[in-house]
This record gives C-alpha cells, sequence and structure tokens, in this order.
C-alpha cells in the first residue's frame, strides 16, 4: 500500500510547491527591474550559501551546528527519497544514505526544539513555534519508510493485512512532513526562507559583498530620467530582487537584538518592518505577524493587525494608517547592525533609505528639524546653516595651506562639518598638530569644501546630495593630491565609497589609519600613557561600513594604551544614535541610544572613551552624569606626541619650503 | 478653519504672489520666506475649503537662477504657476494690477516685503490703490469664507490678535506672524509646469534713477534696564516701551495729519 501512496504523494507536494514557486516568484516580478546576472548568480549560489551565509551563522555555533544537521540533513534525505520513494530505486545504498541523512536531520531537529521550549523574545512564535515538529515529522517519517527498504525490518510487516492501520498513519506522519517542507516552502511557511534564502543569496543587489567584499554605499538615484520614480512609495517600487530579499526573513530577530533604535524604544523593529514588507508585497494586514512589534511608548508595542498594505498601495499613508508609519522609517540610525547580523543578507538600510527618498523627494515630509537642515544644505552647503565663508574661522591662527594656493600635495585634509562645531575644532586642531609633527606634506580645501552630502542622502534628500556631490567632486578634479584623510568617518564614507557612482574616485584615509601608517613610518614618537583605563567605540561608519577596526586599536597601542573591550565593540559595537539624520528628525522613544551606549563603556570600567568621530563625540559627550570621558583618537595622540629635535628631522620626507614655516606647530 | 464650519463655506479663487528670494547669509535665490508663508495660508485654505482654486504669480524675467527658487514654491505641491514675463528691473506693479484685474481672484495674497530689489514693502499698497481693493497686513490666518465675506486674524504687535470681516475681494499681506511653510519637495517641483504669459513691460524709470549700495547695520538704540529683580526685567522686555501719546478720535483729517507730522518733528524722524 505505501509503495503505491509514497510517489503519489511525493510528486503531488512537489507538484504543489512547483506552482507555489511560480506564484512567489510572480510577487516578486512586481517589482522594478534590477540588472542581475543570473547564471553567473546561480553559479556562486554554492559558495555564497556554504562560505558568507555560513561565516554569518557561525556566530552562534550551537544554530550553525543545528542548521548543518537539519538543514544538510534534509536536502540529503529530500533528493534520496524522491529517488527511492518517489521514483522507486529501492538501491540498498542509496536507502542507508537516507537513513543517514534523515537521521542527521532528526537530531537537529531535536536541537530545533530545544530552543523552542524557552525562545527568547526576538524569535517570532507562530507558525515557527510548529516547525520542529514538522522537521520530526519529516525526518521520522522518511527514517521508517526506509527501514524496509534496506531490509532492517521484515517487508512484510506493513504488508499484513492487519498492519494497514500502521501504513496508514505512517502516510500520515510523511504527508505532514512534506506538507511543511514542501509545500510550506513555497505558499509561505516558515521553509520559505530556504527557497527565498537560496535565490536571494544567487540574485543579491550587492554580489560583491559576498567572497570578502565589502558592499556599504547607497545606490544613486537615477534624476535625469524624470520617469524614473523617486524612491520607494509602493512595495511594487522595490526592485525584483529587494523584493526576494525580505521574502528570505527567517525571523530570527537578530537584527532586532542589535538595532539601537529598538533598544531606545523607538518605533522600529527590523525584522518587523522586512514583515511588513513581505505582507505589502502579498497584499493584506500584518494580523499573523508573531514576533516583536515595533515599539510605542507607553503601549508596549504598536498593535498587530492595524497595518495594511498592497503591492500598488502606499507604504505609508497620507493620512491615517498603510503598511509602515513613518515614524518607523525615520528611527533608523543607518549603523548597518541589523545587515551585518542578518544570516539571510537582507539589505534593511537600502530599503529605510528608500522609503525616506520618497517621503522627502516627492511628499516634502521630513519630519521634525529635516526641513530646516536641507534647506541649509541647499542655501549654505552645511547642514547648520552657517556662513561658508567661516569654515575656517577655528583655524584663523593656524595658517593652514589651501589647496587653492598649493595645487599639489600629498595628503588633502577634509574638515568636514565638524569645522563649524566648537567640540570638533579641539578634534580638528589635534589632528592638525599631529599631522605638523609629522611633516605631512597637507592642504585643506578652506571655504571650497561643502558638507559632503552625507546627512541630505540618508534623510532621503538623493538630490540635494548629488548636487553637493557633484560640486565637491569638481572642486577637488582641480587639485592633485595623493589621498584624502578626515576625521569625520561620515565623509570618509561619502568620499570613498558613494562620490564613486557620481564619478569621484578618491583614496581616502581616515585619519586613525592615516596616523597609524605615520606611527609605523616612525614619523610620530609618543610619551607613554599615563591616564586611566580606557575604551574604543567602533563608529559604524568606520567599522561596519568600511571594515576598519584595527588602525585605531594600534594608534592606542602604539599610545601604550590597553583598550578594555566594551562588550559589543568592533563590528557588533552599538550605534551612538548620530547616524542617518536621526539626531535630526529626533524620533521619541523611552531611552536615549547615547545613554546605552555610555552605559556600555561605563560597565567596561573604562574612565575614558576614545572614538573618532564628530557624531559619536557630540552624542557621547551629550550623555549627563557620564562616568568616563570623551576623547577623539587625533587628541590623544596629540597630547602624548613628542616634540622631534631639529635635527632629528632628516629621517621623514622633506616638506615643501613653501610650507616650512613651523612656529605654528603649537596648539 | 473653525470646527463648527457651515455649509455657505465655499471655496475662492486665490492668488499667490510670489518673488525671488535671497538667503540672508550667501545671498542665494531661494523662495522668498514671506512669499513661501502666504502660499502656505493658501494651501491651508484649500485643504479646509474645497473648491478654492490656488493660482500663483511672479513677475520677471526667465532665467536658470530665478527659475529654480521659483520651483521651490511648486514644490510646496503644485501643478504649475503663472509666469509674467517681463525684463530685469521692469516695475511688476502693472503687469501684477493688469493680470489681476482680467482674472479677477477673489483673494490675493503676498508676502508684506520682498527680499531683493527695492524691498520697499509697498507692494501690497500699490496694487489695492490700483485695484481698489482692501488691504489688511500681517495675517495670521484666514478662519472662514461666507458669501463673499472673509474672516481674518490679524496679527498685532506682541501676540495680540484682531479678527477681521473683510468684503471680497481683498488683499491679504503675510509676514512672519503667518504659520511656516511646509518643506518643498523636489519631486512635485521638478514636475510643475510654468504658463509664460508676455506682458507689456513699463521699465522702472523711478529704481532707475536710484542710486544703490549696500546697507550699513544702523547702530542699535540701547535700552537701559535698571532692573533689580528678573520680574523687573521681564517687566521692561515684555511691556511696551511707549508711553503718553494720545487716541485722536472723531477728527478731520488735517488734525490727525498735524498730529503726526507733530510727533514725527518730535521724535527727529522728519526734522
Amino acid at each position: 500500500m505505501l509503495e503505491t501512496l509514497l510517489p503519489i504523494l511525493i510528486f503531488t507536494a512537489l507538484a504543489l510547491a512547483v506552482i507555489g514557486a511560480v506564484r512567489r516568484m510572480r510577487l516578486w516580478r512586481q517589482g522594478r527591474p534590477s540588472r542581475v546576472n543570473l547564471f553567473k548568480g546561480l553559479a556562486a549560489l554554492p559558495r555564497r550559501y556554504l562560505v558568507d551565509l555560513h561565516h554569518v551563522v557561525e556566530r552562534d555555533k550551537m544554530i550553525s551546528h543545528t542548521h548543518v544537521a537539519t538543514a544538510g540533513g534534509f536536502v540529503a534525505a529530500a533528493v534520496l527519497m524522491i529517488l527511492v520513494h518517489g521514483l522507486g530505486i529501492a538501491n540498498p545504498l542509496l536507502g542507508g544514505l537516507l537513513l543517514l541523512a534523515s537521521a542527521s536531520m532528526f537530531v537537529g531537529s531535536l536541537f530545533v526544539a530545544r530552543r523552542r521550549l524557552n525562545p527568547p523574545a526576538r524569535l517570532s512564535k507562530g507558525p515557527w513555534m510548529r516547525l520542529p515538529k514538522s522537521l520530526m515529522a519529516f525526518s521520522i517519517g522518511v527514517f521508517l519508510i526506509t527501514l524496509p527498504t534496506v531490509g532492517l525490518l521484515p517487508e512484510g510487516l506493513l504488508e499484513g493485512g492487519s498492519s494497514w492501520l500502521l501504513a496508514l498513519v505512517l502516510a500520515g506522519v510523511v504527508a505532514w512532513g512534506l506538507g511543511e517542507m514542501f509545500f510550506g516552502m513555497t505558499w509561505g511557511g516558515p521553509m520559505k526562507h530556504a527557497f527565498a534564502g537560496a535565490l536571494h543569496l544567487a540574485f543579491h543587489r550587492r554580489a560583491e559583498r559576498f567572497g570578502g567584499g565589502r558592499s556599504t554605499g547607497l545606490k544613486a538615484l537615477n534624476l535625469e530620467n524624470e520617469a524614473a520614480p523617486l524612491g520607494v512609495e509602493k512595495p511594487a517600487d522595490f526592485t525584483w530582487n529587494q523584493l526576494l530579499g525580505f521574502d528570505a526573513c527567517v525571523q530570527c530577530g537578530r537584527c532586532e537584538a542589535v538595532c539601537p533604535a529598538f533598544a531606545a524604544g523607538q518605533p522600529l523593529n527590523p525584522k518587523k518592518l522586512i514583515q511588513d514588507m513581505v505582507e505589502g508585497m502579498a497584499g493584506g494586514s500584518d494580523a499573523a505577524y508573531a514576533g516583536s512589534p515595533h515599539p510605542s511608548q507607553g503601549l508596549g508595542g504598536k498593535p498587530v493587525g492595524e497595518h495594511v498594505g498592497f503591492p500598488h498601495g502606499p507604504i505609508v499613508a497620507l493620512q491615517g494608517k498603510a503598511l509602515v508609519d513613518a515614524d518607523t522609517l525615520w528611527s533608523c540610525t543607518t549603523c548597518r547592525a541589523c545587515v551585518e547580523e542578518c544570516p539571510m543578507m537582507i539589505e534593511h538600510v537600502d530599503a529605510i533609505v528608500d522609503m525616506r527618498r520618497h517621503l522627502t523627494l516627492e511628499r516634502g515630509k521630513t519630519p521634525n528639524k529635516g526641513a530646516e537642515v536641507l534647506d541649509n544644505l541647499i542655501a549654505t552647503d552645511n547642514p547648520g546653516g552657517f556662513d561658508p565663508g567661516s569654515r575656517l574661522n577655528w583655524a584663523a591662527d593656524l595658517n593652514l595651506p589651501l589647496m587653492a594656493d598649493l595645487k599639489q600635495v600629498d595628503v588633502l585634509l577634509w574638515l568636514g562639518d565638524g569645522a563649524f562645531d566648537m567640540r570638533n575644532q579641539r578634534t580638528l586642531r589635534a589632528l592638525v598638530k599631529v599631522l605638523r609633527a609629522a611633516e605631512v606634506d597637507f592642504a585643506v580645501l578652506g571655504t571650497e569644501e561643502r558638507d559632503s552630502g552625507d546627512v541630505a542622502r540618508r534623510l532621503g534628500d538623493e538630490a540635494t546630495f548629488q548636487s553637493l556631490a557633484k560640486r565637491n567632486i569638481a572642486t577637488l578634479a582641480q587639485y592633485r593630491f595623493l589621498q584624502i584623510v578626515t576625521c569625520d568617518p561620515h565623509s570618509f564614507h561619502v568620499l570613498g565609497n558613494e562620490y564613486g557612482e557620481m564619478g569621484g574616485h578618491y583614496v581616502v584615509r581616515h585619519h586613525s589609519t592615516f596616523i597609524a601608517e605615520l606611527f609605523d613610518a616612525g614619523r610620530l614618537t609618543f610619551t607613554p600613557w599615563k591616564g586611566g583605563s580606557v575604551t574604543y567605540h567602533d563608529p559604524c561608519y568606520l567599522g561596519r561600513y568600511n571594515g576598519e577596526y584595527e588602525a585605531p586599536r594600534n594608534v592606542l597601542k602604539a599610545l601604550g594604551i590597553e583598550v578594555k573591550e566594551m562588550e559589543r565593540s568592533g563590528f557588533r559595537s552599538r550605534c551612538c544614535g548620530g547616524g542617518g539624520g536621526a539626531p535630526i528628525t529626533d524620533i521619541p522613544g523611552e531611552r536615549r541610544i547615547p545613554d546605552m551606549r555610555m552605559n556600555d563603556v561605563k560597565e567596561s570600567g573604562a574612565e575614558l572613551v576614545a572614538v573618532g568621530c564628530p557624531q559619536c563625540t557630540a552624542m557621547l559627550e551629550g550623555v549627563v552624569d557620564a562616568s568616563a570621558e570623551v576623547r577623539d583618537i587625533a587628541e590623544l595622540v596629540a597630547d602624548a606626541l613628542v616634540e622631534r629635535p631639529a635635527g632629528d628631522a632628516s629621517d621623514g620626507p622633506r616638506r615643501p619650503a613653501a610650507t616650512t614655516t613651523a612656529e605654528e606647530v603649537t596648539v | 478653519m473653525q470646527p463648527d464650519r457651515q455649509q455657505q463655506q465655499q471655496g475662492i479663487d486665490v492668488a499667490v504672489l510670489v518673488s525671488i528670494g535671497r538667503h540672508p547669509t550667501t545671498g542665494r535665490a531661494r523662495r522668498a520666506e514671506q512669499d513661501a508663508r502666504g502660499l502656505e495660508l493658501a494651501l491651508a485654505m484649500e485643504a479646509e475649503l474645497p473648491g478654492t482654486r490656488i493660482s500663483v504669480l511672479h513677475a520677471g524675467p526667465q532665467a536658470d537662477d530665478s527659475e529654480s527658487a521659483l520651483r521651490g514654491y511648486l514644490g510646496m505641491g503644485l501643478e504649475s504657476m503663472t509666469l509674467l514675463e517681463q525684463p530685469a528691473g521692469s516695475d511688476a506693479i502693472l503687469s501684477l494690477v493688469e493680470h489681476l484685474a482680467a482674472t479677477a481672484p477673489q483673494l490675493v495674497i503676498t508676502g508684506a516685503r520682498a527680499e531683493r530689489g527695492e524691498g520697499s514693502g509697498l507692494l501690497p499698497y500699490a496694487l489695492a490703490e490700483h485695484l481698489g481693493w482692501p488691504l489688511v497686513n500681517s495675517l495670521a490666518s484666514v478662519e472662514k469664507v461666507e458669501n463673499g465675506v472673509v474672516t481674518l486674524l490679524q496679527a498685532l504687535p506682541r501676540g495680540q490678535r484682531r479678527r477681521l470681516k473683510v468684503r471680497l475681494p481683498a488683499i491679504i499681506s503675510v509676514d512672519e506672524a503667518a504659520p511656516v511653510a511646509r518643506q518643498s519637495a523636489f519631486g512635485p517641483a521638478r514636475r510643475a509646469t510654468f504658463a509664460i504669459t508676455p506682458t507689456t513691460p513699463e521699465a522702472d524709470s523711478e529704481l532707475a534713477q536710484w542710486h544703490l549700495a549696500p546697507a550699513r547695520k544702523r547702530p542699535k538704540r540701547l535700552k537701559i534696564v535698571k532692573a533689580a529683580s528678573a520680574r523687573d526685567r521681564f517687566k521692561a522686555a515684555a511691556k511696551s516701551e511707549g508711553k503718553g501719546g494720545q487716541v485722536l478720535a472723531d477728527v478731520t483729517p488735517e488734525q490727525g495729519a498735524e498730529a503726526i507730522y507733530k510727533l514725527l518733528k518730535e521724535e527727529d524722524v522728519l526734522r
């Protein structure tokens, strides 16, 4: 009886899975076109899955082993089952392998079940709670029906007239397993992540991310073509592979666990946001969502089931509610912690900025100080609305060499908008002191410099970003320099990773990288550190965006400082709350992000936190009753400088005669 | 704007006059602050009074610089604006009067003072004089329109408000008392179109005779506050400075003019 029933079950499930797959693909294809090399992507899929994805999953060893046993067992068991039971190739070798595969899957599913016994808050419940049982049903069912094939059970056991009941029960268990694993995979069950996830890896819009690469710059909007939409208004405005990416979400909540806005009680849960996009793509309400909602002040979370979306309906309502509330999108600090943690390689920040672009460029709805900052950027080229002619006022006594005079230098020092901020001016003065001590041939653009466009772009104002970028690129094109050095990681990221698309290609270095190089070249000497314990806060735009974790630590080491690491440091560093225009849009939460970060500093026991970003400095210094002092790396280096004896200067490269008037070195 | 809106409220034709602004720090062309507030007022009326039609007017030349500034207004959510084309330096008043007389809007909204050119703040008055319409300055909000009468809230110094009923058509001018203009969005600004209407410009002969020089900051007269407590300081800051003064009621225009003349002499405005 089973011999006839099994092939029918298997092929029915497969056929339904194919129908579901076609339906799902049609959902993705509602999106706008995106150029992807399909064959190359599919060819790269195994490597992307086994190496890149596994690398992220492996950060949690337990889950990684569980997933290898379960998923590996399932894929092998599914293929072998189709051969053995579907096509009836009753080969004892295949049967033995099938037993092995299903046993492995069963062991894995036991661990899945254990994790579901008392699941952490970040995991979604609902259908996900039945998944371990379904995995067990599939693995046990397949194991048992295969026993007779390899002769471990007498053939007659399931053949006897009285055992039809046993056969029926077995068939039922197998059907349950097949239903979840094959049918559910393409019809929206928890196993959807395997199907959509695999294709998402193959057709990812940032193929450079795989194989150890990095791709963090936002993609430019086409402003030349007036018919092209300005950002994303409705789910169908995403590119098809972005939609596919949303569908890949496995609702593990790793993003939720690291999101600074979520932790602060601001109305953003990245996992929920991705699920909102899935609901919008398929059309419907979020009532079935079974994870943590978007936080909401005083309510313990925005109620689920009140938001509805459609592929061609607006994501953010003009009035009332649609799929997502605008404050959810404006809560993001673009720190990329979610993207870094996502095992499915979903690009949350891209999606959020895409939707912000629509709100700003089409609706003019940048919240709070957003409109004022953007107007300032348009009218004065800096977000504070300061007189552009006063950009160099802080350095009136420093006689900074200007690019306009020199035309050609080794290092172009990019000041950033911190030049208008009195706190950051201290950092800049320290950096100038360090550069002069190392006899670096440098110059600044001075009043020719403009805002890099970072804030405008992250507030969704792509037009202002491109206008600033084009004018900056035109200015830079007049001069010759080997590299740009800046103490602002935001400028660093934008100049290095986002100007390329606009035609500006530069070698850009963060000041910590440059100082580390100067020290290694023997051009700087430091007095040993005498202060207290020090920790280091990784700026998002230096670390996660640009992978620079080592240089700042090397500089601190060179100063004789042993860094007391915070629990969240390196690629897991917690954001200071200052990125993505978040201080400008200022969405209320229950806590402040910088307060939480200074609490991290306190827990490390450090008396001083070294930073490398004007935003981080401003945010962390704004914390009242802080237990630690906030100092930029440049300041620490400048304080520890040993003035070099005059005769010793010969080992460094000589500076051009025009710039050796060094009496202004002391700061 | 009143919750107890009545049925006879109906939409009206509103013309908003806009000029090219000038950023105070960088001097770049932009939407003028007051004119943008005027347009905001009109857009708020449109939202409150269905059927309100807004037409935006600018008299000036067609140029890239001015176009991007004008698109700043369009980005507030308009599909088009009328450009009364005339060379720079022409008098805007005549072409505006001609256009307004021909299109006959019921309400004309304008900023109190331009950020470029003469910036004398006389344009609303000159328009009112030419058209023979009433003018209300320093408007805070438009409350309702009923049977051809508009109820307005006028801003007076020190936060006072005066409610006025004005028969349409009328001209209203706005300054910083009106609500702040909404953000201008790039997409609508880019899509919007200009309806270019040629005019028969007349060169501003008076302006041509003027000698223009950059303004110098005038020294501020210092107010000496001899206050012992915070309360006194607050009173000194908040209380009106004027003392004495007289209310003239039921006087002939000649008597009134004489009183004003005397005061101006006393204050050293006229010598």
